[in-house]
């Protein structure tokens, strides 16, 4: 076992510092949604231009081809510097990109995933319906195929920059009759396509994130059926493995810089009981607990990866790392809450007016998004410890 | 980079594990419950066990905290004596502090050690000894490790962890046998330790596991109900990420990393943690059978809490980690 990194490696990370201090954009993300997926859109082009757009994706299909390794080393260095996410772009780049790339075919992956790469098109997923979330394979959204062309009527929900994107990977069903896991296809939607109502889902940050998408007689080509008309849920499934795998490295990477910037806020904040929060034992230890488990947190992650590249496939431990590192992010947030006491309060319904406080509220979208800490739970105990199925 | 066991890593795990399956498994434990077994430490000086991070030119195997670390995680999980690592630790004292032929009998396994620790509104010296039959007693804080000849004045201490003779002891600072100055000791101790309490999270997590899979009640395994599945996840998580922060601060230890000693506090809590939590959760999971004296989970979770105020108390390692600035 070691820690080295390769001399490939160590010259990556000079590299990729030096192009993050010439291009970290200098004004924050505008927080209007329109503006932002803009911002997204413009940040994206220039990681493009870099050489930096699709990390993992191989670089056949235009990505940067990076290695794990180097990948971590990417995240490591972006939070370093607090560079943007890819925000409206991560399901494009981290779903999306990877599913066509698996399950495409050549003219589908000609076609969209150098707009994907250039932030030309933004991607959302069509997977969780009202009756379909936790359980999505009780997906009720139909395809009617009728000619060279799928009809598609029903709704989606939870649709995370649904008001920005240009395309959506669709999951629904086209088998009559067929239920669960069977009789599902997963389509490129385009979301300009006549039927098509977006309605925003404002959440309690305030914010427009999430949307209801609504299908009307929606007429899809049948050759945007990615990976074959009844193998939808196995092509989603890659999908949300992958998102499970990556999507969950940045904030595994985050967590530790966010809590070395609760120890520096707590050099700032005085205290109903007139200390300074950073001389104040009980808050300083649990501060030290949470350091501890990002630490951890940090270590399995890189383990994880390890078992990957030695040839093991993306498996349950992701589950466990999702379940720590999401709970672990709201333990932190929570302590800082009592840091910040009165000050916690002070909130102007957007995430630039106090960051801290809406933190606290986006934790709850880790721990519910991406498969509930619930579900990470009956995943771990039916896949990694093996108990009696429940279902 | 690689944090997965490569085969000579492997090798050492499995070694390990087949002598503690064979000379000292669980059910000893038993038996010491009701009355103190030696250890039998000349056969597990025959391991190299007293002597794994000693350079050789010191007699040792000039191995790493890494090995160190592996072999301490399957002394936890089989609940074998803690007095292996007092002797190694007095072993590396002597050995260190210059006293060659202390240091030769403590890795041969002819003289042996506990481990002592400071008691807290105590009088000046006096120590809470673990193993008191030995003939010596270790201790290891972040500034300097020490050792000295147990003294035959002790006052007796009944020990929750029946497996452990404890006494208390008066050690007076001028009459250290051997001194070892500076943080490697501890490191090294706070590191096997956290190994241990890795080891014996994974080993009731893989108890609980299996009675799951079995006891019935309301006529469904209990491993089908959610109340019972959850706590389990939620136990496979603690021992996952005990193991891992483990060997991540045993190869920053090994390959002299500034922020070792931050890595190593954060592996001593997040391992104690899944110990203490891992020992409670097993013991709720079996219902009434858990908190019988002829059932191994009491075993557990007494070693849990001797482990749990080895070394470093968590408040301790918690104040070490909240000052130990940005890593």
């Amino acid at each position: 076992m070691n820690l080295d990194l390769s001399d490939a490696e160590r010259a990556f990370r000079q590299r990729a510092r030096a192009w993050l201090a010439d291009n970290v954009p200098r004004e924050p993300r505008p927080t209007e949604p329109m503006a932002a997926g803009a911002y997204d859109r413009a940040w994206q082009r220039k990681l493009h231009d870099g050489g930096y757009a699709g990390l993992n994706w191989p670089a056949a299909y235009g990505g940067a081809g990076l290695t794990l390794i180097e990948q971590v080393i990417w995240y490591e260095e972006l939070a370093r510097v607090g560079a943007p996410g890819l925000n409206a772009l991560s399901i494009t780049i981290n779903h999306a990109g990877p599913t066509l790339i698996a399950s495409g075919t050549e003219t589908q992956k000609a076609f969209h995933l150098p707009k994907m790469l250039s932030g030309e098109a933004i991607w959302c997923q069509g997977f969780s319906e009202p009756g379909a979330g936790s359980d999505l394979a009780a997906i009720k959204t139909r395809g009617e195929i009728v000619g060279d062309e799928i009809i598609v009527n029903g709704q989606k929900t939870w649709t995370s920059y649904g008001h920005l994107a240009d395309y959506q990977e669709l999951l629904i069903r086209t088998e009559p009759r067929s239920s669960r896991h069977k009789g599902l296809t997963w389509v490129i939607c385009d979301m300009k396509s006549p039927g098509i109502e977006v309605v925003p889902v404002i959440n309690m940050m305030g914010e427009q994130h999430v949307n209801m998408v609504f299908y009307d007689n929606v007429r899809i080509p049948l050759s945007n059926v990615v990976g074959g008309v009844g193998n939808g849920w196995s092509v989603a499934m890659a999908t949300l493995s992958i998102e499970r795998s990556l999507s969950y490295l940045i904030d595994q990477i985050e967590l530790l810089e966010r809590v070395e910037q609760a120890f520096e806020l707590a050099q700032n904040v005085r205290l109903d009981t007139g200390v300074l929060a950073s001389e104040d034992c009980e808050l300083m230890r649990r501060l030290a607990d949470v350091k501890a488990d990002a630490f951890a947190i940090r270590a399995m992650t890189l383990t994880n990866l390890s078992k990957i590249n030695e040839g093991g496939k993306p498996g349950p431990e992701g589950s466990l790392l999702k379940l720590y590192c999401t709970e672990t992010v709201q333990r932190l947030a929570r302590i800082v809450r009592e840091m910040l006491g009165l000050e916690f309060l002070r909130y102007g319904n957007d995430r630039t007016s106090n960051r801290w406080t809406y933190e606290f509220m986006w934790a709850w979208v880790l721990t519910i998004s991406g498969g509930s800490s619930e579900i990470q739970r009956e995943i771990i105990a039916d896949r990694l410890l093996e108990l009696p199925r429940a279902r | 980079m690689d944090l997965t066991f490569g085969p000579d890593e492997e090798q050492i795990a499995d070694a390990a594990a087949q002598f503690l399956r064979q000379r000292l498994p669980v059910s000893r434990a038993h038996l010491e419950h009701e009355r103190q077994l030696p250890a039998p430490l000349q056969e597990i000086a025959e391991l190299g066990w007293f002597a794994i991070t000693l350079p050789e030119e010191l007699g040792g195997l000039g191995m790493s905290v890494v090995e160190d670390a592996i072999v301490y995680r399957e002394i936890g999980r089989f609940l074998a004596p803690t007095d292996i690592l007092g002797t190694s630790l007095a072993a590396e004292i002597a050995a260190r502090g210059g006293e060659r032929e202390l240091a030769g009998a403590l890795m041969a396994g002819t003289a042996g050690a506990g481990i002592a620790i400071p008691l807290p509104g105590g009088a000046e010296g006096e120590h809470l000894l673990f193993n008191a039959g030995a003939e010596f007693a270790a201790t290891a804080g972040p500034e300097r490790a020490a050792l000295w000849q147990v003294p035959t004045d002790g006052k007796p201490f009944s020990c929750l962890d029946k497996t452990i003779a404890c006494q208390i002891v008066n050690l007076d600072p001028a009459s250290a046998v051997a001194v070892s100055d500076g943080p490697t000791i501890f490191r090294r101790a706070l590191l096997a330790t956290a190994a241990m309490q890795t080891g014996l999270a994974e080993a009731v997590l893989a108890m609980i596991v299996e009675y799951a899979r079995i006891r019935e009640t309301f006529g469904r395994p209990i491993g089908a109900y959610q109340a019972v599945r959850h706590p389990c996840a939620d136990m496979a998580v603690r021992a996952e990420a005990a193991r891992a922060q483990l060997f991540y601060a045993a190869i920053a230890l090994r390959d002299g990393m500034d922020e070792a000693g931050a890595l190593i506090d954060g592996a001593s809590l997040v391992a104690r943690r899944a110990a203490i939590a891992n020992v409670d959760r097993n013991i709720q999971l079996h219902g009434g059978i858990g908190i019988s004296e002829e059932h191994d989970a009491h075993l557990f979770m007494k070693r849990a809490q001797v482990l749990g105020q080895f070394l470093s108390s968590e408040r301790a390692t918690l104040d070490r980690l909240a000052a130990a600035g940005r890593a």
